[in-house]
């Protein structure tokens, strides 16, 4: 069943009227797909994935998963925030345990499957380090092994990756590619990179002024080549019609 | 998945034995400045006292002071002052602050309560709490009633602005992430509004314990029988100039003391907030 969006609209209140943020936005994911929302900033892309996440309502429209309408946030739906979002006040490991805690499993059991997520993403060694004293990759990373420990049904993605450094980036990438290879939950992942979406991707949204202008399905193998004539005939696909939405504005 | 190594070292080096030495130096010279000024002030009595410059009952010195400590407590009453005011202040102060923090997260959480008490206190809130005393006195009589009731209030009222000013600062991007991972209204408040609100809250109480102490000792000059405020009022009228500067200094002293505790709770409990102050900027 998966994810199915049918012709949401969004608007917001601004200035003296109304600006359209989404407009009649459909699309079907299945389970174990990788999406990639992509488009320029303001396009509607991060408004879409607060409304998976629940943490606002469409105006118009229906959202559901595996044929249940999505109502307010869930531990179904695990997000990982651009600004990290971890609690400075717990250390990695309790960061990454709270999931499973609020889902009434005791403190072993928590701390037991939150040394398992801390595996998967390389931070042993830092699980009783608090969140300053970590840099911007690690944090991602607590980020990202906190929204898998409760084991989503789908993981939401808000330009994870859009605060980091491109060295650190890149090797990101390839690190949420191994743990998705692993996992095979749904994955949500907005970004406004083109060549991160064709790296990542199983189906790319293209989003253009609140509307999908295009919904490709990637079918090259990984780990992708950025040099293998398909890779580079699908960026300049998705380039022409980002331009295009650029030249038009 | 080799990757991170390099972003994977700690602070574990922070605290080397450079650091130990500047605090050694630090400490040493705040003790040689209390030292000095008892020394200095010993000596301008000890001449005043040879040259009668003006009439030495006014400037007791720090040995009289002493002398006056050591006499009251022949007579069995300094520590009965000491603890009346230590346990008036104790319960009076965590008595306001508790008062204040639920009255802080009701104004913060439900909209009846906000309505119903904010304007109170904004038109309550601006009077001295010093010039209720008399009032309350009359309602509740000279005993302790009236007096933890002038401590809690003069504590309370600024701690639910600090306290309703901590809560409304709560990031929400934490509060969605709490949601996102499953938490119920308990579990949000108890993970994330109370730890952040908790540091604006120490501030809060830090400040206001001025604000108790005065509140204290105001109280014990009115209307009562023991306490370090009672001490000043009761020498004064016996001209025991060196009863009155060993009140004060002893009031001086609790407060110290008071404070130091509040600030070892709270190095305990803000252990997360290393290396994200100010005083963290430039390592040496």
């Amino acid at each position: 069943m998966g994810l199915v969006v049918t012709d949401v609209s969004k608007s917001f209140p601004s200035g003296h009227g109304i600006k359209p943020v989404l407009q009649n936005v459909t699309f079907e994911s299945k389970d174990n797909e990788f999406v990639c929302v992509l488009g320029h900033s303001g396009c509607g892309k991060s408004t879409l994935l607060n409304m998976i996440a629940g943490f606002a309502s469409p105006d118009d429209g229906f959202m559901t998963v595996n044929g249940e309408q999505i109502n307010g946030p869930d531990q179904e739906r695990g997000v990982v925030f651009q600004e990290h979002a971890l609690f400075p006040w717990y250390t990695v490991l309790e960061n990454i345990a709270l999931g499973p805690t609020f889902q009434g499993k005791s403190k072993e059991e928590s701390q037991q499957i939150a040394k398992k997520y801390l595996a998967l993403v390389n931070l042993e060694d830092a699980a009783n380090q608090y969140p300053s004293q970590l840099s911007g990759g690690m944090k991602q990373r607590v980020g990202i092994a906190r929204a898998l420990a409760n084991e989503p049904k789908i993981l939401l993605m808000d330009e994870p990756f859009g605060a980091l450094d491109i060295l650190t980036r890149e090797t990101m990438r390839k690190e949420l590619l191994n743990i998705w290879m692993h996992l095979r939950t749904m994955v949500v992942f907005v970004t406004h990179s083109i060549a991160e979406a064709v790296h990542l991707a199983d189906r790319i949204l293209v989003m253009k002024q609140g509307e999908i202008a295009s919904n490709i399905e990637v079918h090259l193998d990984r780990p992708r080549d950025a040099k293998h004539p398909q890779f580079l005939s699908l960026v300049d696909e998705l380039s022409s019609i980002l331009i295009e939405e650029k030249a038009r504005t | 998945m080799t990757v991170g190594t390099n972003e994977k070292l700690s602070l574990k080096n922070s605290k080397t034995s450079p650091f130990l030495t500047t605090e050694r130096k630090d400490s040493l010279s705040r003790m040689i400045t209390i030292a000095g000024f008892f020394a200095l002030w010993q000596i301008i009595g000890m001449i005043n006292a040879h040259f009668e410059w003006f009439n030495p009952t006014f400037l007791p010195t720090p040995v009289d002071v002493l002398g006056a400590a050591l006499h009251l407590h022949d007579q069995g009453v300094l520590f009965t002052h000491i603890w009346s005011s230590t346990w008036r202040l104790g319960v009076g102060f965590i008595l306001g602050v508790v008062i204040a923090v639920v009255l802080a997260f009701l104004i913060a959480k439900v909209k009846f309560v906000q309505n119903a008490l904010e304007p109170l206190i904004n038109v309550i809130g601006p009077i001295p709490p010093f010039a209720l005393l008399p009032i309350f006195i009359i309602w509740m009589g000279v005993g302790e009633l009236s007096k933890l009731t002038l401590i809690t209030y003069a504590t309370a009222i600024p701690m639910i602005a600090y306290t309703v000013d901590g809560i409304r600062n709560v990031n929400p991007l934490l509060v969605r992430s709490a949601l996102s991972l499953g938490a119920n209204q308990w579990q949000v408040f108890k993970s994330v509004i109370l730890p952040s609100a908790l540091p604006p809250i120490f501030v809060g109480m830090r400040v206001t314990l001025a604000i108790s102490f005065s509140a204290m000792v105001v109280a014990e000059m009115i209307g009562a029988f023991s306490g370090l405020g009672y001490l000043i009022i009761d020498s004064r009228n016996f001209f025991q100039m060196d009863n009155m500067f060993l009140a004060a200094a002893l009031i001086g002293v609790l407060y110290s003391i008071f404070a130091l505790i509040l600030s070892f709770i709270e190095k305990r409990l803000f252990k997360w907030r290393q290396g994200t102050q100010m005083n963290d900027a430039i390592s040496k």
